[in-house]
């Protein structure tokens, strides 16, 4: 999507909006962000930001429970929300006739959703995390890779280290007063963004917004954030679990730079030309020419306000082979960098993944709230390819020889008993 | 549903207007030179511009004791044009920012090509490269039926495709190819050689294949283009086999695959339908989406909503090119198998005494007014395009089969579904742990409970 002229305002109490027109499709898109995640979570209450996220779908003061899906579902809705390490984003696409329907939801819960909150209602959303977690995490082979990853990679009671899923032992502990609580701190105007895009009026839609949110009140400040900042991983630390898995496998996990840095800008092209696919470096090692792995991946979590992570994950039987097999690709890349066609190449499926991110209204809107929430700044969307292509290859290989080191990362491996 | 009172500051509710109108996008239907079927859609805006190509050559065509080899060949194909080449051909699709994928299924081989429109033309000749004249090395093929073998050993691993995979086992009759799973066993995929992939892509046939492109195509001349890469792509070997059309059988079914120590239970309900050329699809499909097409769906009200023994449950049909199947399927926590099976038949046998007027119009909404997001990109447009001619289906379906939504009526669905879905005959798969769920399944007299092991 080419870059198109934003309308940004800000209400009264502080909540950011973006209008965006795309007459393309009679749609709508609103995604609204609450700059809160599982970061923000306190010792004891992991899980806490998703669980409440859960509540918001639960009724609120003028929306009975169940209602918001019956109404969505019957606007032929595509709707749903998520949470993360730094925020929790709720979005509807809907036919453009229900923009205002759209919009007089979410406002009804950002004022009122504790008029709902019932023990009956927290107990049974409980109930459906806890197979939330079962089905996505415990009962799959690797699926708690991710969770001993971010254990590892960052200290103890550091924001990014434990995962918005949280443990059944804190979810069971979580009570009526920790999610009152957690929606008066977070869930305020001023510390969320509403994005609005499609086929709609930018003026009339500002005006949709003030009638609906304007009187909301502006709540306390949020509470400031820890600080996250971390350098690269310095030391490799390796976690076996023991499970009976289809075959062994690694997953290894970097620190990088924060997002909103150039350097995590070369960071992610490294770490594409690495393992980004198979015409990746490590893929062709191991799995097309060395063949001791079945699969390869590589990939990247970016974060604000703490160092990114760099994901890499690898199928097959000798899993010290392949850690050997990586090292010695991540010290031979820290030592020459790419070749220039790895960088252009790398340079443009970032351009091809920036229209894939932005190509559908939804995928727009999503992408404005995250650059004004993060940023202050939601034209940045558009500068991605541009950022992309400023990158050199010295600027690639620098990122690599100080964040993508060999030797230096955390390691969970799966197979039998060592 | 209770009704809140109105909080005092906050304004009425609106009430929506009407829908806006909408119509699947058309599509402009070719012929190359060979037969290859060709279909382009102008998607004004769609920057990124999608090709579909379906080749008549899925796993329901393969010759017997090959099963595997269709998908086999599609991931040779992705290998490129000169044996032992490595990186080249995925570099040359990276360097324009496209990517080429491509798979198989029961129906149909898929090839996928993504690529900014602006660089369509040279994306296609690489395409054209890789149809005309494939390594399909034996090198490669002996390296990807390996990494086949452990995607099986992962699927079996995995209690979602591994209960998927039982479904069709005990549904379908026992030879059919459908029963068997479309990449192939071990012992098939461990015996495919590079001269089977050859044998079998030789006997492809361009007149029975589709190729679609979809996006922003103002000013490019797709026709010339297609034809200059694809239009003398041509057969050589023997025919393949007739696609397996065998319709699975009824049950009442109930089978365990034994999962020890597995802290949910992954449940699969399954029953034959007919397929999407049948007058009754679309009134299936109301039905099976007031069943479970989304969180106020009657399983999901009760199951997730009112019980918390699931995250979600889902009904829906699937497409096969020659039938539909039905199917319920859900995760629910170990300790709350048997219960969620019960309330999960009495869901699934509700639907005879009736659908209300409420559940049948918001079901409509649900399906055919989100028909606007889903098909927003031109790779959804292009794979539906491309799904209905791999299934013999006529250019115009996807419109058709919204239109037939919104005609339908309550009383329609709930007889579809009476007529087609005998709540009694369905079967059950349940990948879970037998020693916890084997009596309490047994005790609902649903079925005999049959176990079989996870690799079985």
């Amino acid at each position: 999507m080419a870059e198109r002229p934003l309308h940004e305002h800000t209400l009264g109490n502080g909540l950011r909006v973006v209008v965006c027109e795309d007459h393309v499709v009679p749609l709508a898109a609103v995604n609204l962000w609450y700059a809160v995640g599982s970061r923000h979570e306190q010792p004891g209450r992991t899980g806490l930001a998703h669980l409440f996220e859960h509540l918001m779908f639960q009724g609120s003061g003028n929306v009975a429970e169940g209602e918001h899906a019956a109404l969505m579902e019957s606007a032929g809705a595509a709707f749903n929300a998520t949470t993360s390490f730094e925020r929790t984003n709720y979005f509807e696409t809907v036919p453009v006739s229900h923009l205002e329907l759209a919009l007089w939801l979410e406002a009804d819960r950002m004022g009122t959703l504790p008029a709902a909150l019932t023990q009956v209602n927290l107990d049974n959303q409980r109930d459906v995390v806890k197979n939330e977690r079962r089905q996505r995490y415990d009962n799959v082979p690797y699926g708690d890779a991710f969770e001993h990853l971010c254990a590892l990679t960052f200290p103890s009671g550091h924001p990014y280290a434990h995962t918005p899923i949280g443990s059944m032992e804190d979810l069971d502990a979580t009570t009526l007063d920790d999610c009152r609580d957690f929606f008066a701190t977070w869930y305020a105007p001023g510390n969320a963004v509403l994005s609005i895009v499609g086929d709609v009026d930018p003026e009339e839609t500002l005006a949709l917004v003030e009638r609906f949110f304007g009187h909301l009140p502006a709540g306390a400040a949020v509470p400031g954030a820890a600080d996250g900042r971390l350098g690269p991983i310095s030391k490799l630390t390796t976690r076996h679990v023991t499970a009976d898995v289809p075959s062994p496998g690694y997953f290894g996990m970097l620190r990088l730079p924060a997002d909103g840095t150039h350097e995590l800008e070369a960071a992610e092209l490294a770490t594409e030309i690495l393992g980004g696919g198979s015409g990746s470096r490590l893929y062709d090692r191991l799995v097309r020419r060395d063949e001791i792995a079945t699969e390869l991946g590589a990939s990247v979590i970016r974060f604000v306000d703490g160092p990114s992570a760099a994901l890499i994950q690898a199928m097959g039987p000798d899993t010290e082979a392949i850690a050997a097999a990586i090292d010695e690709e991540l010290e031979a890349f820290a030592a020459n960098g790419p070749d220039e066609d790895e960088a252009v190449r790398a340079v443009a499926l970032a351009e091809r993944g920036f229209l894939e991110s932005t190509e559908t209204v939804t995928g727009l809107a999503n992408s404005l709230s995250q650059q004004a929430t993060q940023f202050g700044d939601p034209a940045r969307v558009f500068s991605a390819p541009a950022r992309a292509a400023a990158v050199t290859s010295a600027d690639i290989q620098n990122v690599a020889a100080r964040w993508l080191a060999p030797g230096a990362r955390a390691v969970v491996t799966y197979g039998a008993a060592e | 549903m209770k009704t809140a009172p109105l909080s005092e500051s906050m304004p009425a509710r609106p009430t929506p207007g009407p829908m806006p109108p909408w119509t699947f996008p058309a599509a402009e239907p070719g012929r190359l030179g060979n037969g290859l079927a060709t279909l382009h859609s102008d998607l004004p805006d769609r920057r990124l511009a999608a090709v579909r190509l379906v080749l008549d050559a899925g796993a329901g065509r393969e010759p017997a004791g090959l099963d595997g080899v269709a998908n086999l060949t599609a991931s040779a194909l992705l290998e490129g044009t000169e044996a032992g080449g490595g990186t080249t051909l995925t570099a040359a699709f990276d360097r324009l920012g496209a990517t080429l994928n491509a798979g198989a299924d029961l129906t149909a081989l898929r090839i996928a090509l993504d690529v900014p429109v602006t660089r369509l033309a040279d994306a296609l000749a690489l395409l054209s490269s890789v149809i005309r004249s494939p390594a399909l090395a034996d090198a490669d093929v002996r390296r990807l039926a390996r990494e086949r073998l452990e995607e099986i050993a992962q699927d079996d691993a995995d209690p979602h495709s591994r209960a998927r995979r039982e479904l069709r086992a005990v549904m379908f009759p026992a030879d059919s190819r459908s029963s068997r799973p479309t990449g192939g066993d071990p012992d098939t995929v461990g015996r495919i050689t590079g001269a089977d992939v050859r044998a079998f892509y030789s006997s492809i046939v361009p007149a029975q294949a589709t190729v679609v492109a979809a996006g922003d195509l103002a000013g490019i001349d797709v026709e010339a283009l297609l034809g200059t890469a694809l239009g003398d792509f041509a057969t050589t070997g023997s025919a393949l086999p007739a696609p397996d059309m065998a319709r699975p059988g009824p049950g009442p079914r109930m089978v365990i695959v034994h999962r020890p120590g597995a802290v949910q239970t992954q449940l699969s309900f399954g029953h034959g339908v007919p397929g999407r050329d049948h007058p009754d699809w679309a009134a299936l499909a109301v039905a099976a989406h007031v069943l479970g097409g989304g969180l106020s769906s009657r399983l999901n009200a009760l199951l997730r909503e009112e019980k918390g023994y699931t995250y979600g449950m889902r009904a829906a049909l699937l497409r096969l090119r020659h039938c539909g199947i039905f199917i319920a399927e859900a995760a629910v926590h170990t300790e709350a198998t048997a219960p969620a099976v019960a309330d999960s038949l009495t869901s699934l046998r509700s639907v005879l005494d009736g659908i209300t007027d409420k559940e049948c119009a918001s079901t409509i909404s649900a399906l055919a007014d989100r028909a606007p997001a889903n098909y927003e990109t031109a790779r959804a447009v292009a794979a539906e395009l491309a799904d209905a001619a791999a299934s013999d289906l006529p250019i115009d379906h996807p419109q058709r089969h919204l239109d037939a939504i919104r005609a339908t009526t309550p009383q329609r669905a709930a007889e579809a579904y009476a007529a087609h879905v005998k709540p009694d005959e369905l079967t059950i798969v349940a990948v879970g742990d037998a020693d916890q769920i084997r009596d309490p399944l047994a005790e609902l007299g649903f079925a005999e409970v049959e176990v079989v092991a996870p690799e079985g």
